[in-house]
């Protein structure tokens, strides 16, 4: 007999995820309204984004080229979303200084979309004929194929910058070693919390976890994207107290708060 | 202002966010579906990948930039197991298996096993105490290193429970705060794009 087919409408072992999803939305459109009348959003300074323009400027007193590496995920990572959204800000930088910038990419996904991306920030800039076609490229599919590629890459052409952003597994160190012989001035950004001691080790920067999803609205500081992060801050601050609270409740014989958090 | 792909954004990211809700076959079938193109838009993409890797390693060969000959191997590499595997397909017992195992797994491998050096060198560095936080990494480290070996356990019995302690309770507190912050990120990052407000993935800041 077939498995019988399901035709719920709405799963309620997800209701909570539902209400948390709402929630967010809800501070979003509060901190959204709060910045559209003026409002002042404080932001933390990241001092991996600070250096990441010091970065530009001294490849471009060097006449070295920055190298970017949007990691290893797909775009379905939202690691990868996050470093799209920074390459678009970091090729604006790169494009108004006139450096030169490299981008190697492990899917061809992302290496369509990350060209489209530095073309249009090129154009942006007003410098759309600077840009130079093959300077996103792909490089290959296979992990420790694109390591060696990329670690050629560091040695050979020496840029002055490493930039790491994104979403890294077994690799991130074989990188951020390798161009941390090179001498460059390295930053990463990663959402992978096992690869983050690597960065941190072989980095002169590194941003974590959060952080990096931070940095497309901390380079832009437009003051809708700086609200769409105290938003965030406003989501961790209730998680923290729902946390909180559930295991105080827990200790005192009552874990009901604790099995609405359960997610399935 | 381009609004037709923040748009298209708008509507295919609700739905899949309505999609995860319903569990319904029908909606299912479509997530599914979606996946498909995924993978049918993926197959296109690698054509594009191919064209430019074609195109970065041709122009180095023309150029005789350093490394040149690299890129000729590449390309070389790239042509025969391109046409190899249209003629003879890539199942078991063909030649492009035969390739991928015996030249590309044992070259992945190889890379895989430098992690040990890439390690120590990190370690070196990273374990020097040059401040408060630099020392605190060191000692624990140090315990963590003789806690995990049987010499721990001859110096001191509660070594391997102190050390599993170390991993359960401080380490994995850390870890899970870093997990909570990047998975209230992830949320954001993919409303905004969702919403329109983060639009660098066009190329336009705003």
């Amino acid at each position: 007999m077939g498995a019988e087919l399901d035709t719920r409408w709405f799963d309620p072992a997800r209701t909570n995820l539902l209400v948390g999803l709402l929630l967010f939305l809800t501070f979003l459109a509060i901190n959204v309204l709060r910045a559209k009348r003026g409002g002042s959003i404080y932001i933390r300074p990241l001092a991996g984004l600070k250096a990441l323009d010091e970065a530009i400027g001294r490849a471009t007193e060097m006449g070295r080229s920055i190298l970017y590496m949007p990691g290893l995920g797909s775009m379905e990572e939202v690691g990868t979303l996050a470093s799209i959204t920074i390459v678009s800000r970091v090729a604006r930088k790169v494009a108004d200084l006139g450096c030169s910038m490299q981008v190697p990419c492990y899917d061809p996904v992302v290496m369509a979309i990350i060209d489209g991306v530095v073309r249009e920030a090129y154009l942006e800039a007003g410098r759309g004929d600077e840009f130079k076609p093959g300077s996103v490229h792909y490089v290959s599919a296979q992990q420790f194929a694109y390591v060696a590629a990329v670690s050629g890459i560091m040695l050979r052409e020496r840029p002055a910058a490493n930039v790491f952003m994104g979403s890294f597994y077994a690799e991130s160190l074989f990188l951020a070693e390798t161009g941390n012989l090179t001498g460059a001035i390295q930053i990463a950004g990663c959402d992978k919390v096992t690869q983050l001691p690597f960065f941190v080790c072989a980095c002169d920067y590194t941003l974590m976890g959060e952080e990096l999803f931070a940095a497309s609205a901390y380079i832009g500081r437009e003051p809708i994207q700086l609200a769409t992060i105290a938003a965030q801050d406003w989501a961790k601050a209730l998680a923290a107290a729902m946390i909180v609270a559930a295991i105080a409740l827990s200790a005192l014989g009552h874990p009901e708060l604790g099995r609405l958090l359960h997610t399935s | 202002m381009r609004s037709g792909p923040v748009i298209l954004t708008f509507l295919v990211g609700t739905a899949l966010i309505a999609l995860f809700f319903i569990p319904h076959h029908k909606a299912q079938a479509i997530n599914a579906e979606l996946l498909v193109w995924a993978t049918v838009i993926y197959a296109f993409a690698l054509i594009l990948g191919s064209i430019s890797l074609w195109n970065t390693h041709a122009r180095k060969i023309r150029l005789k930039t350093e490394g040149w000959p690299y890129s000729l191997v590449t390309l070389f590499a790239l042509v025969v197991v391109t046409a190899l595997g249209v003629w003879q397909g890539v199942g078991e017992g063909t030649v492009v298996s035969r390739i991928y195992n015996m030249v590309n797994s044992p070259l992945a491998s190889t890379m895989f096993a430098l992690l040990a050096f890439f390690i120590a060198s990190a370690a070196f560095r990273a374990f020097r105490a040059r401040n408060v936080e630099a020392t605190l990494l060191l000692v624990t480290a140090v315990l963590m290193m003789i806690g995990r070996v049987s010499i721990g356990e001859f110096i001191w019995k509660g070594f391997p429970g102190f050390t599993e302690w170390l991993l359960d309770v401080p380490n994995l507190a850390a870890k899970r705060a870093i997990a909570i912050g990047v998975g209230l990120g992830a949320v954001s990052i993919g409303l905004k794009i969702i919403l329109g407000i983060e639009r660098g993935y066009l190329g336009r800041s705003r």
